[in-house]
């Protein structure tokens, strides 16, 4: 059994519980064992980066202070935002050794920052540390007949001298988790562009703008679902979505879901496990796409015929 | 008053290199981070004119602008700048030092994007942990606009998208030793 510390981020007990729940039971399902760190406190989000110096360093660094008196190798985290300020703190006091002593020193009582620990994303966790092959076998019910469009957001695999993962432009690591469950990741041309983010409340009408564009592009490449791997980019796509249909006065009517949920789905939990009801945008009739197969197209049907037929020939 | 060549130490561009650890002068403008920029439309100067003004020493044009605070932290712009400048840490640079020299911008979309990261960190003092249905109160509260997002709480309450309680972290009182020092290490600099 692997263990990793888990940390769950602010939002996992409210906004988000269907991620950090489905989470769980996939992490079990691949015998991962998840240990909390306890007593763990905000990240501060944007917000403290924005405002503050000191706060936007102290905030992240105590949790990796408490994190890595639990011994583990890996730090995984769920959301992308507390992900990215964790991964810049620890740049930060790793490559500054007098930054982390005037902090450690000044502000925080839990003990001493070794910089022992590595911080990753539970999507990159399941990538890099699991692996395709370990998750493909844990599929009893394939999720062939879905199409996802999988959206990354900014902080995920940006910026690149940070996360050190998958391509900050067009990366590929979930479109290949999600072929691993069986479903059609599509072509989506919007899936690092930012989806406003922490405007949701106080500029909520360029978060309508931003995610409006994401979620039209998501539709017109003929996804289902749209795969995120964030609490705060779900919320901006699913909650914000009525609102941005009533602007644009167009139905868009595509749900967000968490990529662990679609785990969970494929890995036999039955769909009261995935928690649905709490998404805003109805997700039960994009999941009546598992299971039916659409032919292929004829125009494909004959390029492939005439791709054999020519090779033949040579 | 604009004064430009060599005759004067440019003060500004020293202090924001020196904040940000960028080098503001490597910028050619191109104008790459414009077009790559989601909210540059928004923006009373985008990111290319912003350093600009930074190289110019317009010190006061660049601190009252809403730019910096329009920057989402995207990082889009710096993984394609050819100059590879960290421009997100540019305008992360220049709004500490605006803060730091009490430079207040009346613009009333900043005035909110402000009020509500202040909102937000008062959360945590409070509770160690962001707690979503208050700060969402709060917000609509201080800036008089009672009923931003009303039409969406009955649904968002109903499927338990929003918790109505909190949860705090035991060390709620270490969060709060932690704000005072913080503050102190910040007004000693």
């Amino acid at each position: 059994m692997n263990k990793i510390t888990y940390f769950p981020g602010c939002s996992a007990h409210g906004t988000s519980e269907e991620f950090d729940h489905t989470l769980k039971l996939v992490m079990k399902t691949l015998d991962v064992q998840m240990e909390e760190i306890p007593d763990w406190n905000c990240c501060g989000a944007t917000s403290a980066h924005v405002m503050t110096e000191n706060l936007a360093i102290a905030l992240p660094m105590r949790n990796l202070v408490l994190a890595e008196k639990l011994e583990n190798k890996t730090m995984g985290i769920a959301c992308a935002s507390c992900y990215s300020r964790m991964k810049v703190t620890k740049k930060h006091l790793d490559e500054n050794p007098n930054l982390a002593k005037k902090i450690n020193s000044t502000i925080i009582d839990e003990g001493e920052y070794h910089g022992t620990i590595d911080v990753k994303s539970m999507l990159q966790y399941c990538f890099e540390e699991i692996g395709l092959e370990t998750i493909k076998s844990k599929v009893t019910k394939s999720l062939a007949g879905l199409k996802v469009a999988c959206y990354y957001g900014c902080l995920l695999t940006r910026p690149k001298d940070v996360t050190h993962f998958d391509s900050p432009e067009y990366p590929m690591s979930m479109d290949l988790l999600m072929e691993a469950l069986g479903a059609k990741a599509v072509d989506f041309d919007y899936k690092t562009e930012c989806c406003g983010a922490s405007f949701s409340i106080s500029n909520t009408e360029v978060v309508e703008s931003l995610s409006g564009k994401i979620l039209e592009v998501a539709k017109e490449s003929g996804a289902h679902v749209i795969v995120v791997a964030c609490p705060l980019c779900q919320s901006n796509l699913d909650m914000r979505q009525p609102d941005i249909e009533k602007h644009t006065k167009t139905k868009i009517n595509i749900p967000v879901m968490y990529f662990t949920q679609l785990m969970a789905l494929a890995f036999g939990f039955p769909e009261k496990e995935l928690k649905l009801p709490k998404h805003i945008v109805p997700v039960e009739e994009a999941l009546k796409n598992i299971g039916k197969i659409e032919p292929e197209p004829e125009k494909i049907k004959k390029t492939k015929k005439a791709v054999e037929a020519e090779s033949e020939v040579v | 008053m604009i004064t430009l060549g060599l005759q004067e130490k440019n003060t500004f561009l020293e202090a924001v290199n020196k904040k940000s650890g960028a080098n503001v002068l490597e910028c050619y403008q191109c104008g790459k981070c414009v077009s790559t920029c989601p909210v540059s439309g928004y923006m009373d100067f985008p990111p290319r004119e912003v350093m600009q003004m930074i190289k110019l020493g317009l010190k006061e044009e660049t601190y009252m602008a809403n730019s910096m605070w329009f920057c989402l932290t995207c990082s889009a712009c710096s993984g394609r700048c050819p100059r590879e400048i960290d421009i997100p840490a540019v305008m992360e640079g220049i709004r500490h030092l605006a803060i730091e020299e009490n430079y207040h911008s009346q613009d009333k979309k900043v005035k909110e994007i402000t009020r509500f990261h202040e909102i937000f960190l008062d959360m945590i003092k409070r509770y160690g942990r962001n707690y979503e249905l208050r700060m969402m109160a709060e917000f609509n509260i201080r800036t008089r606009n009672l009923f931003k997002d009303m039409h969406l709480a009955p649904k968002a309450l109903l499927k338990g998208k929003i918790t109505l309680g909190h949860e705090s972290t035991k060390s709620a009182k270490a969060i709060q030793k932690m704000y005072k020092l913080a503050e102190k290490l910040e007004k000693n600099k």
